[in-house]
């Protein structure tokens, strides 16, 4: 386990010195050979950052950054910090063959037990991927009978004690199917509450063997309770693709959804050829459905070039890091994009800057021209402290980070 | 490694207990003399004992699966670089404490070019690349020269990087060619002396601009005498034209100087194969090659039908070459299981770490079986404890029964500790190195 300690957190106002920001590309005719830095003065003031400006002669008591390059804090959009082993003695998975609805009975038995410590596990767990820089995750929450209520009331738990340093948004997360286990009510219940941010799901047919059945539901819940979706698509086939399709379709249908409907995992489009991912991509890109991946690799890549080409939103999670699913989680979101650039042969210095938006969400320091485009004054101080020179090395090299800060609250590692 | 129970400045303190210390306790005081951080003196002769060190000692099962291992803490006696008693604990002993960490064979990094690295130097991403390898070679003939500069202390910091991974011994390709001449090897050597006493190294001579597309036959064969333990090689078909001719130059050069091959070899198609059924064919004509013969990458097996595979996997059994895999994980996946169960050896290694043709090295073997374990879905206690011997190039702690089969009495003390309950943890999770020792020597 990771016991990570900080300095007392700096906060209010104050000026950090000596921070390294990218402010453009080295170009020749070849595009970029490398990245401008410089060193800045940052005031950071009510949780935003109140002015960048560089200079010789910094305020006496300003922090010193050290020339640590400062990026995006990253965020860790597929987590499920409510139902995690980590911090528990070394368990492997069972050698006993286990289908998913294998898993929901074992689930069954285990969660009573797991909800007695699963606050304190999750409290641990976002411990972890802090000590990696990450400040903010969606997290899936188990919703159905056996955890009722309880999953999401302990999540909340953990939550509140990180609350200074780390933020989440929650997705209602029925494991056991809508159906399959009578988890609808509680879905409703979970729908009506401001916690809740998504609906989630988890492959309509292979449990529920209903796509549009469970897929109606969880759009008329979303669109009545103002809430996004993200639902879990593990399911391969024309199946797989139907779910897609009909959930892109809804999207189109009901406008309030785009922008916040996204498949996780999403297999299926592993399967396919390149004309078929492409002709799927576009209706995504057009509904505005995201996807959300783990970044699987081995027997099944993800088309993940081919999704952010199509303009689909592309989001990134470590989603297991130690429980009775998988084992070999990290918690590291910069290693999640190391991953990505080695897989996808994402090499170069502008190839790698550009892979860094799987660790935050999307933001990037620099636009594809090279234009500095973040930090913004005014904005959020949500960012990381990094020994890199920029954000290709960071990426190719998983460079370490030396502190973050949320909502304006410094945390530097001792 | 720490010492146990007492800090050195409360033993000192200690006066009645100094004057003992001085005849009963030599372990601690060697690691306090041994300076080997700083490259310090050797003391393979010295002896110690470690307290509190956590070994695998079999399986537990349930209903005929293993579901976890088991370990129990020990006492390790280590003399002349080797181990010479393993017997049980006494956490109260005066000894090296190793603090219930687990021990595991050191680990090696069967594929690396230490000779010529960026490590340590400010970032830089590599360049697109253009015109293949032969564009490759004529940008190494380009920057090599400069780099050649402090090519040895570039080698002796990324030694260091291996080290702190749990690495205590590489194999490592050093190139020969026009442009570098026998001087790439010359930097290595001294890097490694300078080593000597906290890391090992085999040497791989490697014409990386090939045996006749640069002149480099004649540097070959000065190599050969020039302490290397393998001859190398790369895409004989690509870089020089034929295979036959390079291969025969290469396997002639091992014969006459009593050396092993190890041959890169990225080539997919036809070329690929006939260069690897090439060579099986030379080694079975040359037994003497058998067991020091391996094909590094060798990414041909990965293109091949799963019928194909198991019959080169056979037939590289049965000659006795082996595999040296970086673990590519998409695009091309190894068939290493079918490799192990023709009695292939695989070993895995870093290739690069950073440098002008990949930036992506993280320095770590644990590392690389990590990504082996998920890439072929070995995801369970016994499944996982089996990976290891990619790590170590070879001994594991359990047997496939679960018997003890390391350490022994008189096996090397090349020694790696981490902070893990058992090796399929250590696999699985990545755990964290806290020690290292190498030939008997701590090196921290």
């Amino acid at each position: 386990m990771i016991h990570t300690t900080y300095a007392e957190p700096v906060q209010g106002h104050y000026t950090l010195k000596n921070v390294r920001l990218e402010t453009g590309f080295v170009s020749d005719e070849k595009g970029a050979q490398s990245t401008q830095t410089g060193l800045f003065c940052i005031d950071i003031k009510d949780g935003k950052i109140a002015n960048i400006y560089a200079t010789d002669t910094p305020p006496a008591n300003a922090i010193d950054a050290k020339g640590f390059l400062m990026l995006p804090a990253f965020s860790d959009m597929h987590v499920h910090l409510d139902k995690t082993l980590y911090g528990l003695p070394w368990q492997a998975l069972s050698p006993k063959k286990r289908t998913v609805l294998d898993m929901i009975a074992y689930e069954q038995e285990l969660i009573p037990e797991l909800l007695k410590t699963s606050t304190e596990r999750g409290a641990q767990l976002i411990d972890l991927l802090q000590s990696y820089g990450t400040t903010f995750a969606r997290t899936h929450f188990n919703i159905e009978p056996t955890s009722g209520m309880r999953s999401l009331e302990n999540l909340q738990r953990a939550l509140d004690l990180k609350k200074e340093r780390f933020s989440a948004e929650l997705v209602a997360f029925p494991q056991h199917g809508v159906f399959y286990t009578e988890s609808a009510a509680l879905l409703r219940e979970a729908a009506q509450l401001d916690s809740v941010q998504f609906i989630g799901g988890v492959d309509p047919y292979g449990i529920d063997r209903d796509i549009e059945k469970v897929l109606d539901f969880t759009v008329q819940l979303a669109v009545d309770y103002h809430k996004g979706i993200d639902i879990h698509l593990h399911d391969g086939g024309k199946e797989g693709i139907r779910t897609i399709e009909y959930l892109a379709e809804q999207a189109v249908q009901h406008p309030q959804l785009q922008g916040r409907t996204f498949i996780s995992h999403a297999f299926v489009l592993a399967q396919l050829p390149a004309s078929e991912v492409q002709r799927i991509a576009e209706k995504l890109a057009a509904a505005k459905v995201g996807i959300v991946s783990s970044v699987p690799f081995g027997a099944l890549v993800m088309p993940i070039p081919a999704l952010v080409k199509h303009g689909v939103e592309v989001l990134v999670g470590n989603d297991n890091v130690q429980d009775y699913w998988s084992t070999f989680g990290s918690g590291n979101m910069l290693q999640k994009a190391n991953l990505m650039a080695d897989m996808y042969g994402w090499r170069t210095e502008f190839e790698l800057s550009r892979t860094l938006r799987f660790a935050t969400n999307n933001v990037l320091p620099l636009d594809d021209n090279g234009k500095k485009q973040w930090p913004v004054v005014n904005t959020g101080a949500e960012f990381v402290l990094i020994d890199a020179s920029c954000s290709a090395e960071a990426v190719s090299r998983v460079s370490p980070v030396m502190a973050f800060a949320h909502k304006g609250k410094l945390y530097r590692k001792q | 490694m720490e010492q146990s129970t007492v800090t050195r400045k409360e033993f000192i303190r200690k006066s009645a207990w100094m004057l003992a210390g001085a005849t009963f306790l030599p372990g601690m005081l060697f690691v306090e003399d041994a300076g080997l951080k700083k490259g310090g003196h050797a003391h393979k002769n010295k002896k110690y004992t470690l307290k509190n060190v956590r070994l695998e000692t079999g399986f537990v099962y349930h209903d005929g699966d293993v579901i976890a291992t088991k370990t129990e803490l020990f006492m390790v006696d280590v003399d002349h670089g080797k181990i010479k008693n393993v017997r049980s604990n006494q956490a109260d002993a005066q000894a090296i404490d190793a603090r219930g960490m687990l021990m595991l064979p050191a680990f090696k990094d069967m594929h690396i070019h230490l000779d010529k690295t960026f490590y340590g130097d400010a970032w830089r991403a590599v360049e697109r690349r253009t015109g293949g390898l032969k564009g490759m070679i004529a940008l190494e003939q380009q920057i090599l020269p400069g780099m050649l500069k402090d090519s040895a202390h570039k080698a002796e910091k990324l030694i260091g990087l291996l080290q702190s991974k749990g690495t205590a011994f590489a194999r490592s390709h050093v190139n020969i060619e026009p442009t570098s001449k026998l001087d790439s090897l010359r930097h290595l050597q001294m890097a490694l002396d300078n080593k000597k006493q906290v890391f090992g190294a085999e040497l791989v001579a490697f014409p990386q601009h090939g045996v006749y597309y640069t002149d480099s036959a004649p540097y070959m064969k000065e190599a050969a005498q020039a302490g290397v333990d393998f001859i190398g090689g790369v895409d004989p078909f690509t870089v020089d034209g034929a295979i036959e001719k390079t291969m025969d130059f290469t396997v002639q050069l091992a014969l006459d100087y009593n050396k092993g091959i190890d041959i890169h070899l990225h080539e997919t198609g036809a070329s690929g194969l006939k260069t690897v059924e090439y060579l099986i064919n030379k080694v079975n004509e040359n037994p003497v090659l058998k067991g020091k013969t391996y094909l590094s990458h060798c990414f041909v097996l990965g293109k091949l039908d799963q019928a194909k595979q198991q019959e080169m996997a056979e037939k590289l059994g049965a000659a006795q070459i082996g595999i040296v895999s970086t673990i590519p994980f998409a695009g091309l996946i190894m068939p290493i299981p079918t490799l192990l169960e023709h009695n292939v050896k695989v070993m895995t290694g870093n290739d690069s770490i950073v440098d002008h043709w990949n930036t992506f090295g993280s320095g770590s073997v644990l590392q690389k079986v990590n990504t082996a374990a998920q890439v072929y879905g070995k995801t369970t206690e016994f499944g996982l404890s089996r990976m290891l011997k990619l790590a170590t190039a070879g001994p594991l702690p359990l047997d496939d029964k679960g018997v003890q089969q390391w350490p022994k009495a008189g096996d090397a003390a090349d020694l790696v500790f981490l902070d893990a309950s058992c090796s399929a943890e250590a696999i699985s999770r990545i755990s964290p190195v806290t020690s290292l020792i190498y030939q008997g020597n701590i090196v921290f």
